[in-house]
């Protein structure tokens, strides 16, 4: 059994890899794209209450939760990538003892989901940025783009001596440019993966920390288990008491103390306790008609109805705050996402779970997370920031990959019709209106027919009184979509003289 | 544990090898000239090209003299640049090849062949004469393998959208294919600063390393608009082997010519099947091609342009890389002192 599950572990974390590697340079994985988002139930739950909209995809969140009723939490024993990920980096060796001082946090991942949920019926999906699909997905889609450039620079240092030139160009070929498309890459790009890896390193304080005590996710499928058919069963007349079952329990559920009985709300179905346990009939996983017991870390529910409450409050207090915490209406949004209202309602931020899929996907880079830049509530959605990267005429990746619908799913025809923003031209730092340098790049580079960018010839004596005929951009607002490739072409250094604002209501 | 003798012996030997690592990675290096600083602004021998007539065609004083033809001209019978007009694209890239002298005069058996179409952007299918048409290069391809080339790769670095997509979308990856020839993504680890001897106004600039290390280059442009240089024709295709392009634009004209001195291509085939009258580089309105079923070829990159220039009812002169090649002497623009040959298929 332990054998099979691992199996079933390995395949699932290799499933999702390989979907997230060939998602990218605007290619990605014909058949389901975002598959493990859609497969997640807490993403697919918050995401229609936030949006007041069906989600296309969301009955294989059903799916999930309908085997949750049937077997508990085996999607985090069995399936769950994430879960797999802390598995291969468990600590040596793990006392998997119960450690009663931190019984009390087991509670949290119950506060978290109520008050995601919370926050969700207020339209608002903050806190979906610690679903473990998400926080794996930004974590590794933010972090490849680094990797990428180390290997791009060790390649280019190692590429000057000549013997090794044919084995870099095959590592090239095979390996660096079909895995990695990114190599944009800014420092708080850090941010989603240093919460990865804190999630990993908090294994060496407990064996699966983030799943006995923090994963919403785990608490709503926890919640479920309580009511779970098939359950782990310890036979008393049969139990030695030798507390083998309970050393081998990864969440360390099996307490010695209860006739070593377990919670079902913690049991990850590993089975990991079968084997361990001397006597042939001690243990098994069987069918039980009854809801399972309350446990002393279950929340009170004074502490649930303060957490629903504290999610809908902060999501609902939200637009009282100062305009400068709130979120930026001249934000870039990807293509087809709502712009935010000016009071502050913004339907894009109400679907978005920050998973990071669009991120990966966007050709050119252009798509990165904001940090504070989109508000306090509006940490790792994306943004387009066109001096990184413009959103390519040619492409409607990221509405496909998008599991919510926070980025509409348009046809190219539609998508390159989608206004985003407009450009505006500084005339103080443009090349031919500042100082006659002949440059048109913005106008050569606008992908519209006919052109959001045009020049004027203008016939004027240079400062050595030299008649010179020079051609000067200007935009044509109407036709603009903001797509940003003037300003990611534009040749002035720093900021660009065209730069593209967002587009608000 | 470790003692803290041990401690510091491990430390040395990691810096010990660290460094000697270093300098044989350094040593490996072959020592690059020291970089000179590529000017954003126009240097000032900068001229201006419709008004300035004088000062684009005197040569300044020192600076590097004419760069020698790629390819020499034809030495009997073949003519200098040849123009074929007629229904089938591929047919008439054939005839106009064979009539300057046929492949083997530019590409020799076992010999490596980059094609460089126009692949500009991922944007529009051929139809809408951004892009190179597919069976002209189609053509190219299967003529430098019939002449026995050893590899013939064709390539180029779109400024919209990534290349796999542009390939596909200006269905020039299906054609190269079909023929047998490679289609290649330039890697950015192949762009380097390189020196430009023959440069004029850029002596150094990032480029693609595996052109200049390939036997021939075959430019394959195709005959569009451009606002700030009128058209978008050989010497201008060149720039897709380049990186920092925008940083090109002032002072385009003298720095393509630079461009074409360094990458020297030994056939010019200028693909003005459909060509497009305004909106370039990139296009997109059907109402802007004109059906001209042209194809122009030669060795001389500047005659190719004049005579695609003449197309458009423009003068070779109002075009600034034109003239300033034919100052510089890498070939001629003047039409009626060569050898043309003009074929109806």
């Amino acid at each position: 059994m332990r054998r099979a599950r691992q199996v079933t572990q390995i395949t699932a974390l290799l499933v999702f890899m390989a979907l997230l590697l060939a998602t990218g340079g605007g290619q990605f994985p014909a058949a389901p794209p975002s598959l493990f988002f859609k497969l997640d139930p807490l993403a697919m739950l918050t995401s229609i209450i936030a949006k007041r909209q069906w989600v296309s995809g969301v009955a294989m969140g059903g799916v999930t939760l309908l085997a949750t009723l049937a077997l508990g939490r085996a999607w985090c024993g069995w399936v769950c990538p994430l879960g797999t990920a802390l598995d291969l980096f468990r600590p040596r060796n793990p006392s998997r003892l119960k450690a009663t001082r931190l019984e009390r946090w087991r509670a949290v991942k119950y506060i978290l989901l109520i008050g995601a949920l919370g926050a969700a019926l207020a339209a608002n999906l903050t806190l979906l940025a610690l679903d473990p699909i998400s926080i794996l997905t930004r974590g590794l889609a933010t972090f490849l783009p680094g990797l990428n450039r180390i290997l791009l620079s060790a390649e280019r240092a190692l590429y000057n001596i000549e013997p090794l030139q044919s084995a870099i160009d095959w590592f090239e070929l095979a390996v660096r440019a079909p895995l990695f498309s990114a190599d944009v890459w800014r420092w708080w790009n850090t941010l989603p993966s240093l919460l990865l890896v804190g999630v990993v390193a908090l294994n060496t304080v407990a064996e699966r920390f983030w799943c006995r005590y923090l994963c919403p996710l785990g608490g709503l499928l926890g919640l479920i288990s309580r009511v779970a058919i098939v359950r782990r069963v310890v036979s008393q007349a049969a139990c030695r008491h030798c507390a083998r079952c309970a050393r081998a329990c990864p969440t360390a559920t099996i307490d010695p103390n209860k006739n070593y009985a377990s919670d079902p709300a913690e049991c990850t179905v590993c089975l990991d306790c079968l084997p361990a346990c001397p006597s042939a009939s001690g243990q098994s996983f069987s069918p039980v008609w009854q809801v399972s017991p309350t446990q002393e870390y279950d929340p009170s529910r004074r502490q649930a109805i303060s957490a629903l409450g504290a999610g809908l409050a902060a999501a609902a207090v939200y637009p009282l705050l100062p305009a400068e915490l709130r979120r930026q209406p001249q934000l870039i949004r990807p293509p087809g996402a709502q712009p935010a209202h000016a009071d502050g309602d913004n339907e894009f931020l109400s679907a978005c779970i920050r998973c990071g899929e669009c991120i990966k996907v966007c050709p050119t880079s252009g798509l990165q997370p904001a940090l504070l830049e989109a508000g306090l509530d509006g940490w790792w959605t994306p943004t387009l920031i066109p001096r990184l990267g413009y959103c390519d005429y040619s492409c409607h990746a990221c509405g496909q990959v998008c599991p919510t619908g926070a980025i509409p799913n348009l046809p190219l025809e539609a998508k390159r019709a989608a206004v985003m923003g407009k450009a505006e031209l500084d005339r103080a730092r443009c090349l031919p209106w500042r100082d006659n340098t002949p440059c048109i790049v913005c106008e050569e580079m606008c992908p519209l027919a006919p052109k959001a960018v045009e020049v004027d010839t203008f016939y004027i004596t240079d400062p050595t009184g030299q008649m010179i005929e020079i051609q000067r951009p200007h935009v044509i607002p109407d036709r603009c979509i903001g797509c940003g490739i003037c300003e990611f072409k534009c040749p002035v250094e720093g900021p660009a003289a065209i730069q593209v604002t967002g587009k608000h209501f | 544990m470790l003692t803290r003798r041990q401690f510091i012996q491990h430390l040395l030997a990691m810096g010990v090898s660290a460094t000697s690592l270093a300098a044989f990675l350094k040593a490996c290096v072959p020592p690059v000239a020291a970089p000179t600083a590529t000017p954003i602004l126009p240097s000032p021998t900068f001229a201006l090209p419709p008004t300035a007539t004088a000062a684009a065609s005197t040569t300044v004083p020192g600076s590097p003299q004419a760069p020698a033809l790629p390819t020499p001209p034809p030495t009997s019978g073949e003519a200098y640049l040849a123009v074929a007009r007629g229904d089938d694209p591929a047919e008439l890239t054939r005839r106009a090849v064979k009539a300057i002298g046929g492949i083997e005069r530019f590409v020799r058996p076992g010999q490596s062949v980059i094609i460089k179409p126009n692949i500009c952007v991922a944007y529009h299918g051929p139809e809408y004469a951004a892009t190179t048409n597919p069976q002209v290069v189609g053509a190219l391809v299967a003529l430098c393998l019939e002449a026995g080339a050893s590899t013939v790769s064709a390539m180029d670095y779109p400024f919209g959208g990534t290349p796999e997509q542009a390939y596909k979308i200006s269905q020039i990856g299906q054609a190269v294919s079909d023929a047998g020839g490679k289609m290649v993504v330039m890697s950015p680890i192949k762009f380097k600063s390189t020196e430009i001897p023959t440069g004029k106004d850029i002596r150094n600039w990032v480029v693609f390393q595996d052109a200049l290390k390939a036997d021939v280059i075959i430019d394959v442009p195709i005959a569009k608009h451009h606002n700030l240089t009128r058209l978008t024709l050989a010497a201008k295709n060149m720039m897709g082997l380049v990186e920092n392009r925008p940083s090109l634009h002032s002072n385009l004209g003298e720095r393509l010519v630079d461009l074409a001195t360094l990458f020297k291509p030994k056939l010019i085939v200028v693909d003005a099947y459909r060509m497009l009258m305004t909106h370039g580089p990139t296009g997109g309105d059907l109402n802007d091609v004109r059906l001209m079923k042209t194809v122009i070829a030669s060795h001389d990159i500047v005659a190719a342009d004049a005579y695609a220039t003449t197309l458009f009812g423009l003068k070779p002169e109002q075009i600034a890389y034109v003239k300033a090649g034919a100052a510089r002497g890498l070939g001629t623009m003047d039409l009626q002192s060569i050898k043309i040959e003009e074929i109806s298929v």
